[in-house]
């Protein structure tokens, strides 16, 4: 190797480790997510998601206090075998615990001349003596959030083991209907496709006119009237929201799909035409001098020419409006409300409601975002070169 | 200018354009033109929209009649008694955050997404680094909540399930309450909208960065540019025109966040924004009047913004 | 490339109409029968609910209403949310559910448009005296109150009060003593917690409440809900005091300010119980030996948790949802005479949903702990609705961002005038 070459590879380190650094930086914090959503509840609580491979909690101190009598199993002293259940559920806390250890044995300070724990320590150890007597003995991993998240299951236990034993609430058939419990995520995934497709559907189509005739019809105030449609992204959605759940009132709309479906695409079509435009326009102009002279109409022009050379746009702003309306809470509260819970809906009633865990929200958050980055990474193509075409043009 | 744009060997009706833009103009009246208009009838009105907000005064306090919830809006977050005491409650309000969000937050996402786009064009793996940045746009608000609460969390024990707090005890320091101390949180949840946005000003700058001629920049390189003179000497001002438009499409958004706020802190601790105040007028102390004067304010301040970029844009279109 | 896109598309809508041709609603077949206690509902009667509870809570009430949808074949239509926005778009729109277990400000708020209970069948010699009188608006009575839970007692645990000689406090002045005793002991006293999302701030006021009650008793707490004592009185400045050196100082409270602001209120519940214990007690409503026992399953009332009513309070804090009608078609009716009706009552006690005002409830509750807060309920005089929740308006949030600015460092002076400011407007 030549010095220059070995000058380029130190000129490049800089770069690599900024650009390393900051993808672990994007990427940390949802890995966490993924990585506490597979965790049991109980050890979401008291441990950090970073910890998961890390030795079991209270082992090193069960090591430090207890290994060298007990023995590292701890059944090395048959009268007192550790990994008996029976003899550790007399001592369920560090209380229990402290106070037996602080008793004697035969004579004997039972600690003879190790000191007493500390009360912490002496907590971490029950839990160690509750794990290897398997009284509790919590997975490293689990995929019952997942399922409890998916049926809706928000009892105390999980969905598996309550079904075995025959406890479930009342809205758990424990067969293959529950995964359209209107309580859980698979029914709510459901809605959100029935809520998304539509509306990532219509405002494309209606752009796709409207960029149509912005870019390529002569009309009297073309300019203004763009400028003043794209001008009402300035229009903040919360203000709406009673004035539209009025008129849908009158009109029948509130609680229906199709009410949602209008509203976002109502609430698309600034930034679909301003988008669609500008891709249109940048189309040559001969493509168009020629199909008219081959006598297309232009409406033939239209969805023969303009719709198959937009496709990189549509893609584009599909994916745009796509991830918009899966990800949108308000309009799905306001409009479809608990009857038809969407994602995002079901996430933020647990996310306020006393008592449903971290696993389940982890869990249901997950599943929600996995239906975009799919989405997202299948389709990142187009979307970079029409999302392009809105920003950039000269 | 508007003709040259059209072949002129067009024919056309004269209805045909409005056929074409008649679907966009109905759902957009309905739902954006109608609620605006109603939203400013009622920014004049009280609480529940039944009389005028005239009546809503209170004696012996400054009343600017029918504006009186302007009058709300503008001030009552701040302390008019002295100038310093006026500036510290200025910086505690909803405006004032928002002024933060602003310049923290479009700084940051422009910065580093310009940092990241320059930097992923020399690596081999461009594409996954950038998808990866790109990937929390893909994300819900809620989701990215649910996100953050284990890198933000504050544990009063030994043991710590946030992430940063994790590492700065193992380092021997004091847990930091990252949501709850003024000042400091309106910055972590800047830190949360930057982890968001990055990604979609990033990926516009990667391409008009892709777009300066390789010609240009390797004449400067023998000319003996060094890497930093090229950067700021000749590409940023290439894509100025695209870095002007991320900034401006950033302030809108940034305007317009509530999302983060509300699920993060509902606007506590001195977090709120004029976004979140909007909603909390109106849906948790359920003055209509209050909360579309807020709105109105907001719709104001954007304005200027979309001015300046529908003119950019304009001007591009002459250049046609 | 184009021909991927569109096989992904035609992939999501076929998937998604398999899925809604799978997931047809089913309703239960009504059982045909007409009873005096359905007022005139038909089978296939439509009710819609909108309620704030979810998960066991939801599955309890579905206990409690199962004997009327036998008996009547109403349908129950209900929708389970905590955001305020939806109720409020709804009723806005003019497209309310018939009925809505909320809170109490919503009968103020929405007077106009609910339905007067003893028109709808109740009466109000079925409760308690005094549970109702708030739920009077303008003389109209326009609430039942359900799901009632007191909210001045303290949750310890018996264990550890035995481990360290320590004895439930019967005045105030022994509990301050017991407090400093704690802290002398090096154990901490309180685990306070406000952080709940845009609620922030509402345990502090439940706490702030009951050292008035300690402190000046339930007239002056109505006084300050009807208005003649404004927020920023000497009074309210001598409580936000006494709970200011307990809230914001490590040695009394796990983690001081910075802890009880930035706990949730629900992990603020768990750490007198976890091990070891972080704290020694918990101000918190009836509601928290639910979730100690659901985050400490093997834990069990009365040796390893149990509470104590807050000792000196001259009267007790209650909070109640309350179901109103919006609308008065027999089917609603029913329902409302059904909740109002001894039956409802008991049936209410023995689903354990918490405490029932309604008499009939009195006797039939099965839970230990239930049977305690009961007793509790039943006998203290001085019941005192929550301030923040009486005042219309946003007081409720305006007494939260004055708890929170004080625990903050800020002034107290300027956060309880703030408060007041709001008070007074909303009680012009």
């Amino acid at each position: 190797m030549n010095r220059d070459r070995i000058n380029k590879i130190l000129n490049r380190i800089p770069t690599h480790a900024i650009i390393i650094f900051m993808i672990l930086v994007w990427v940390v914090p949802t890995f966490g997510l993924l990585i506490t959503s597979l965790r049991p509840p109980q050890e979401i609580n008291t441990s950090g998601w970073w910890t998961v491979l890390s030795p079991p909690r209270g082992s090193g101190e069960y090591n430090e206090y207890c290994a060298s009598c007990h023995g590292d199993d701890g059944s090395a002293i048959p009268e007192a075998d550790l990994t008996d259940p029976a003899l550790i559920a007399q001592y369920p806390r560090s209380l229990q615990l402290l106070i037996a250890l602080r008793e004697e044995i035969n004579g004997q300070p039972h600690m003879q001349d190790i000191p007493i724990p500390e009360s912490q320590a002496a907590a971490d150890i029950a839990t160690y003596l509750r794990r290897i007597s398997e009284l509790d003995a919590p997975p490293r991993f689990t995929f019952s959030n997942y399922i409890d998240a998916l049926v809706g299951y928000r009892g105390t236990s999980t969905y598996l083991k309550d079904c075995e034993a025959g406890t479930a609430p009342l809205d758990i058939h424990c067969n293959t209907s529950d995964i359209l419990n209107p309580r859980g995520m698979g029914r709510a995934f459901v809605n959100s496709l029935l809520v998304t497709i539509p509306a990532t559907f219509l405002p494309i189509l209606f752009a796709a006119f409207a960029g149509y005739a912005f870019a390529w019809l002569d009309f009297k105030g073309r300019f203004l009237l763009f400028a003043i449609l794209v001008g009402l992204q300035v229009v903040p959605l919360q203000m709406t929201l009673v004035p539209i759940s009025r008129l849908y009132a009158q009109l029948g709309l509130n609680g229906t799909f199709l009410g949602v479906w209008l509203f976002h695409t109502g609430f698309g079509m600034p930034y679909a035409i301003y988008l669609m435009r500008n891709f249109l326009g940048s189309l040559p102009r001969d493509l168009f001098e020629s199909a008219y002279l081959d006598g297309a109409s232009h409406w033939t022009a239209f969805y023969r020419l303009v719709i198959p050379l937009a496709m990189p746009a549509i893609a584009s702003l599909g994916i745009f409006q796509f991830l918009w309306v899966w990800n949108d809470l308000l309009v799905a509260l306001v409009f479809l409300g608990g009857t038809t819970p969407v994602m995002t809906y079901q996430i933020s009633n647990m996310v306020t409601s006393l008592g449903a865990g971290w696993q389940l929200l982890t869990a249901s958050a997950f599943l929600s975002m996995l239906l975009p980055m799919i989405v997202f990474f299948g389709l990142q193509r187009y979307f970079v070169r029409g999302m392009l075409a809105g920003a950039v043009k000269g | 200018m508007a003709k040259r744009s059209v072949p002129n060997i067009m024919k056309q009706g004269r209805l045909a354009p409005w056929l074409y833009l008649l679907p966009a103009l109905l759902v957009m009246s309905f739902f954006i033109v109608y609620p605006m208009v109603n939203t400013i009838a009622l920014s004049f009105s009280n609480k529940n929209g039944t009389a005028s907000a005239a009546t809503t005064c209170v004696e012996g306090k400054p009343c600017w009649g029918i504006f009186e919830n302007y009058h709300y809006a503008l001030t009552a977050e701040m302390d008019t008694s002295s100038l310093p005491a006026f500036w510290s409650s200025f910086w505690r309000s909803s405006y004032g955050n928002t002024l933060k969000w602003i310049v923290l937050m479009v700084s940051g996402t422009v910065g580093l997404g310009l940092m990241f786009a320059v930097l992923a064009d020399r690596v081999k793996y461009e594409a996954l680094a950038k998808s990866i940045i790109f990937m929390p746009m893909a994300v819900s608000f809620v989701g990215a909540g649910i996100i953050w609460k284990f890198v933000y969390d504050y544990g009063t024990q030994q043991v710590q399930i946030g992430l940063l707090n994790s590492i700065i005890t193992s380092f021997g320091g004091k847990p930091i309450a990252f949501l709850t101390v003024p000042q400091l949180n309106t910055v972590a949840l800047i830190v949360v909208g930057v982890w968001i946005w990055t990604g979609f000003c990033m990926t516009i700058l990667s391409a008009a960065l892709k777009a300066v001629p390789d010609e240009v920049i390797e004449a400067a390189r023998v000319d003996g540019a060094k890497e930093w003179t090229i950067f700021w000497k000749i590409m940023v001002p290439i894509i100025m025109p695209t870095i002007t438009v991320v900034i401006t499409t950033m302030v809108i958004n940034v305007l317009k966040l509530f999302d983060i706020v509300y699920v993060m802190t509902g606007g506590n601790f001195g977090t709120d924004v004029i976004a979140n105040r909007m909603y909390t007028e109106m849906y948790i102390n359920f003055n209509v009047g209050r909360g579309t004067a807020v709105a109105v304010v907001l719709v104001i301040a954007i304005i200027p913004f979309i001015y300046f970029n529908i003119r950019r844009f304009l001007a591009q279109e002459e250049m046609r | 490339m184009k021909k991927v896109f569109w096989q992904i598309f035609a992939m999501f809508v076929v998937t998604a109409m398999l899925l809604t041709a799978c997931g047809g609603t089913a309703t239960e077949a009504p059982a045909a029968s007409t009873d005096a206690m359905c007022m005139g509902a038909n089978p296939g009667d439509e009710i819609s609910l909108l309620y704030q509870w979810s998960g066991q809570e939801e599955e309890r009430l579905n206990q409690i209403l199962q004997p009327l949808v036998e008996k009547c074949g109403i349908v129950l239509k209900p929708e389970s949310t905590r955001d305020q926005a939806l109720l409020d778009t709804r009723v806005q729109a003019g497209t309310p559910p018939d009925i809505a277990f909320w809170n109490i400000t919503q009968l103020q708020q929405y007077q106009d448009k609910l339905f007067a209970m003893d028109a709808l069948g109740a009466s109000k010699d079925a409760y308690i005296p005094g549970a109702i009188d708030s739920g009077v608006v303008d003389g109209k009575w326009l609430g039942l109150p359900v799901k009632s839970d007191i909210k001045t007692i303290i949750w310890y645990s018996p264990a550890n009060f035995e481990t360290f000689g320590y004895s439930v406090p019967t005045t105030w002045d022994e509990l301050d003593a017991l407090v400093e005793k704690m802290v002398a002991d090096g154990n901490v006293p309180w685990s306070m917690g406000l952080e709940s999302g845009d609620a922030t701030g509402w345990t502090g006021s439940d706490f702030l409440q009951d050292i008035l009650l300690v402190q000046q008793g339930p007239e002056y707490v109505m006084n300050i809900i009807n208005g003649t004592v404004p927020y920023n009185d000497a009074g309210v400045v001598q409580a936000y005091e006494t709970y200011g050196k307990w809230a914001t100082d490590p040695a009394y409270t796990v983690g001081g300010a910075q802890g009880t602001l930035s706990t949730a209120f629900l992990d603020a519940i768990y750490k007198p119980f976890s091990d070891p214990p972080e704290a020694m007690m918990v101000k918190q409503s009836g509601f928290a030996g639910g979730e100690v026992q659901k985050q400490y399953p093997d834990l069990v009332f009365g040796t390893d948790y149990d509470f104590f009513v807050v000792p000196g309070a001259k009267g007790l804090q209650g909070g109640s949802d309350w179901m109103m009608a919006f609308s008065d078609k027999p089917a609603v009716k029913a329902l409302v005479t059904y909740l109002s009706s001894p039956e409802g009552g008991a049936n209410w006690a023995k689903a354990g949903f918490d405490l029932s005002p309604n008499k009939g409830a009195a006797g039939n509750y099965t839970d230990p702990s239930l049977i305690k807060k009961a007793e509790a309920f039943y006998n203290t005089q001085g019941f005192t609705p929550d301030i923040g929740d009486s005042i219309p308006s946003g007081f409720g949030s305006a007494e939260w961002t004055a708890i929170v600015d004080y625990l903050n460092g800020g002034d107290l002076t300027a956060a309880l005038d703030q408060a007041a400011a709001v008070q007074a407007e909303a009680l012009k």
